[in-house]
């Protein structure tokens, strides 16, 4: 067989403009993942045996099942459940990012457990309430630390949204699904839509670890 | 809001089924994905640049693209050649290269681990390098790559549920076979939730069981996948 790109070179302006959908859905659902480990992260360290064992189970569950599998229980089963009504954009979002946010949570322990004890001592020292410690000096310390790996989680991100295809949210997957449905190409438009996939991704972990690269040289 | 329980009791037959075909890959395609990652992983660290990029472009490619792509790709483009697969061999096929290019990443990150001293004092008592690589380095590797190998594998076992968007009947198909039927979403993707749930607990307990009995070291650069 020959692969005939050009015939379907004219039509691929859905591809590419689901391509920027794609990228978009990663940021919203990569904010999603940052807040809920931020949120985990808190918990941990919460006082209340409750919040703890909950951040426990939550990490466990998520990197215990597929992700696709959550996915669907978002969409078929919890919204429904929780008798809200929300559009497979927002499930598929939301799911990415309740994933995504066990992962970042594991994340901002590792940063959080190398921020030095001089530093809680000094804002107890300075009479800053706790909330006031959390979020204007310890927070802002993780996050700096953990800037390149929350890069690499971007890619991650980026990588699962093709499972969203599966509840009708039309990103790159589901495009080019739609593409090859039409032109009967699959060969073409898929290698095209990996080589797209492929792009970003590489693009953003080599930039991770360019970042990772110079935050080790700041430190030594 | 009810529950029809029911509904998962009676097709308890085919969400066996599906389990099975479940551990069945994943039970093959673990192993087949350890060996590639061995053999990727030699070529990787080889000093030959004819090894070693095209070892470096493999893993590269399969780590940046989407698993669910390269099964469409390789369930759509194999037929175009004229070789016809199941959707389970494809399946299969798929996870092992998939599993092989983060497998050799997480050996090299051992071999690197491993300190520099050792292939020194292998060269210097004049042992060949199969030998030496045998024999002293990867001995030495169990420790570091253990626990993130057991990571990519329950990886491996999580990512089968992608083989139902190519018609292969394990789990995930299982339950939305039975959803088609019954139409009790809530119960099915709740039911195959927990059961993916336990064999990761499952899996877990007992490779940290094995783990305990290897002295652990610790890698620089952790590699997961999800």
């Amino acid at each position: 067989m020959n692969l005939q790109f050009l015939e379907i070179i004219p039509q691929t302006g859905p591809m590419f403009v689901a391509t920027l959908y794609t990228i978009f859905v990663g940021i919203i659902a990569c904010a999603v993942g940052v807040g809920v480990g931020t949120g985990l992260l808190l918990m941990r360290n919460s006082r209340f045996w409750l919040l703890r064992k909950f951040v426990g189970l939550y990490g466990s569950f998520i990197r215990g099942t597929p992700a696709l599998v959550q996915i669907l229980v978002f969409y078929y089963a919890l919204a429904p459940l929780m008798g809200i009504n929300i559009g497979p954009l927002t499930a598929g979002i939301m799911a990415v990012g309740f994933n995504s946010g066990a992962y970042v949570a594991e994340i901002l322990r590792g940063g959080l457990s190398r921020i030095p004890a001089g530093q809680w001592e000094a804002a107890e020292a300075l009479g800053l309430p706790k909330h006031k410690t959390w979020f204007r000096v310890i927070l802002p310390q993780v996050y700096n630390s953990v800037i390149p790996l929350l890069v690499n989680e971007f890619t991650m991100v980026i990588k699962i949204t093709p499972l969203l295809s599966t509840i009708t949210v039309v990103e790159l997957t589901r495009a080019s699904q739609m593409l090859y449905n039409e032109t009967f190409r699959p060969v073409e438009v898929l290698l095209l839509a990996a080589l797209i996939y492929f792009v970003i991704c590489f693009s953003i972990s080599q930039y991770g670890e360019y970042l990772q690269r110079r935050s080790m040289k700041y430190r030594l | 809001m009810t529950f029809d329980y029911m509904a998962i009791w009676d097709n308890r037959d085919i969400l066996s089924q599906g389990l099975l075909t479940t551990l069945i890959i994943a039970g093959t395609a673990i192993p087949v994905g350890v060996a590639i990652g061995v053999l990727v992983c030699m070529l990787r660290i080889s000093k030959n640049r004819l090894l070693r990029w095209p070892a470096i472009a493999y893993i590269e490619i399969i780590r940046n693209i989407p698993l669910l792509i390269l099964l469409f790709m390789m369930f759509f483009a194999l037929p175009f050649f004229g070789v016809r697969l199941s959707g389970l061999t494809t399946g299969f096929i798929c996870l092992s290269i998939y599993g092989g290019a983060y497998f050799a990443e997480v050996f090299r990150g051992g071999v690197e681990a491993v300190s520099k001293g050792q292939f020194d004092a292998a060269k210097a008592l004049g042992l060949k390098y199969g030998f030496y690589m045998r024999r002293v380095i990867f001995p030495q590797l169990y420790g570091y790559v253990f626990p993130p190998a057991t990571n990519i594998a329950l990886t491996l076992i999580k990512e089968t549920s992608l083989l139902s968007m190519i018609a292969v009947s394990e789990l995930t198909y299982a339950a939305h076979d039975i959803n088609g039927r019954t139409f009790t979403p809530v119960e099915t993707f709740a039911t195959i939730a927990l059961i993916y749930w336990g064999i990761s607990i499952l899996f877990l307990k007992l490779t940290s069981g094995l783990q305990s009995r290897i002295e652990v070291g610790h890698i620089s650069r952790p590699i997961t996948i999800r």
